[in-house]
């Protein structure tokens, strides 16, 4: 089973990502917060971590920034999940070396192809 | 709605609401208990001229007023979900102007994401008016593999202290945005900084502070020379001495500077408005 780990301070957020992909065949772990995020994947090696970019304790950048430079994690694709307009996000994404970035409100039809499409 | 002053209210239930106010901006920039604490350390937050909105145990919003000699600052500025409509964020910001007034104090500075048209729209209702345009800027380590190189037109790289660092941000040519005032430095540690002389006679420095994952607080300063090539001269140096790390720059003016960050791999993540209310 794929592990999928989702950084999100939002709970709301939290809760529609794990309420869409809970119909799929997937481990869901997730943490609020940047520090517990890297935590987790240095503890889990999920297949996929989505990152938000606006976190509490430190941003979503610096949090890919850090989950780049773990070298067990070089092969882990990373998602950004943002609300900034999409040109934004995009830049943002391809800057930091994420492997692709999901534009907040998640369309809840597309999301599950789009996780399938980053796990392929 | 009553109105009542932030220090009435722990920092924990002042964080809770504030990433309340912010949960479906587009910046959203939500802090922990410990940012926030550091945040009003630095910025110099009153919370005896902070206001919180309210009605009954309900929280509508909230907005901070930042107190220097003269001067004032609005932040943290917001509305809850719950206070929506309702006129909460106007109410807060005539209590703020009214406190600032009380105090005998010359300007309220503020600054407004760029493209917020309904907090502009209050603001400027509220006597305020546009200054210049700020630049929130990053650069992620990863750009050093195409923009940084040896430069062999630098001179000499002088490394200097928390204090000389200090000493040199109090003598910038241009006046600095509130957080990059240097009354904001004096409050924060351990900060760096790097001289720069170059071969045909340009020269400059930049102050940063360097933490285990980001350098922050990145002020650059041209002394002579081109700025484009004196800056982005200083930020190679810098980025070649740090280069794990993640870069975050605020509140830049857009001018030749600027080109100098761009040049060595930062880009723009947002631009503030900031705007003045002499009263």
């Amino acid at each position: 089973m794929k592990k999928i780990l989702q950084i999100e301070d939002n709970k709301a957020n939290q809760i529609l990502v794990e309420r869409i992909l809970s119909q799929f065949n997937y481990e869901l772990m997730h943490a609020p917060d940047g520090e517990t995020g890297v935590q987790l994947s240095i503890d889990e090696k999920p297949d996929l971590i989505l990152v938000d970019m606006g976190l509490p304790d430190v941003d979503g950048q610096t949090v890919v920034t850090m989950l780049k430079q773990i070298p067990d994690l070089s092969h882990v694709p990373i998602v950004a999940i943002t609300a900034w307009p999409e040109d934004k996000a995009v830049e943002i994404a391809q800057r930091y070396g994420c492997d692709g970035c999901i534009v907040k409100p998640i369309d809840v039809k597309t999301f599950p192809s789009q996780i399938e499409q980053y796990l392929a | 709605m009553e109105l009542v002053t932030a220090n009435k209210f722990s920092l924990e239930q002042l964080t809770h609401a504030y990433n309340q106010t912010r949960i479906d901006y587009v910046v959203p920039m939500p802090m922990n208990v410990s940012r926030l604490r550091e945040y009003t350390r630095i910025y110099n937050i009153d919370m005896g001229c902070s206001w919180i909105a309210k009605n009954g145990d309900v929280l509508y919003g909230l907005g901070m007023l930042g107190v220097r000699p003269n001067r004032a600052w609005i932040t943290r500025l917001g509305v809850l979900p719950n206070g929506r409509r309702k006129g909460t964020g106007h109410c807060i910001m005539e209590a703020l102007l009214d406190t600032a007034k009380q105090q005998k104090l010359n300007a309220v500075w503020l600054e407004v994401i760029k493209g917020n048209a309904p907090a502009h729209k209050l603001f400027s209702k509220l006597g305020f008016i546009e200054t210049r345009d700020l630049i929130v800027a990053r650069r992620p380590p990863q750009a050093n593999e195409k923009n940084i190189g040896f430069n062999d037109n630098i001179r000499q790289v002088t490394t200097l202290s928390h204090e000389e660092a200090l000493i040199l941000l109090s003598h910038r040519k241009n006046r600095p945005n509130w957080l990059n005032e240097t009354e904001s430095f004096h409050n924060v540690k351990n900060l760096s900084g790097l001289l720069i002389e170059l071969k045909n006679g340009g020269r400059g420095w930049v102050t940063y502070h360097a933490g285990l994952l980001q350098l922050t607080r990145i002020i650059v300063e041209v002394i002579s020379g081109d700025p484009i090539e004196v800056s982005s001269a200083l930020l190679s140096v810098l980025h070649d001495r740090h280069k794990r790390q993640d870069a975050i720059t605020e509140n830049l003016f857009d001018d030749e500077v600027w080109e100098g960050f761009q040049k060595v791999g930062y880009f723009e993540s947002f631009r503030r408005i900031e705007m003045i209310n002499e009263i």
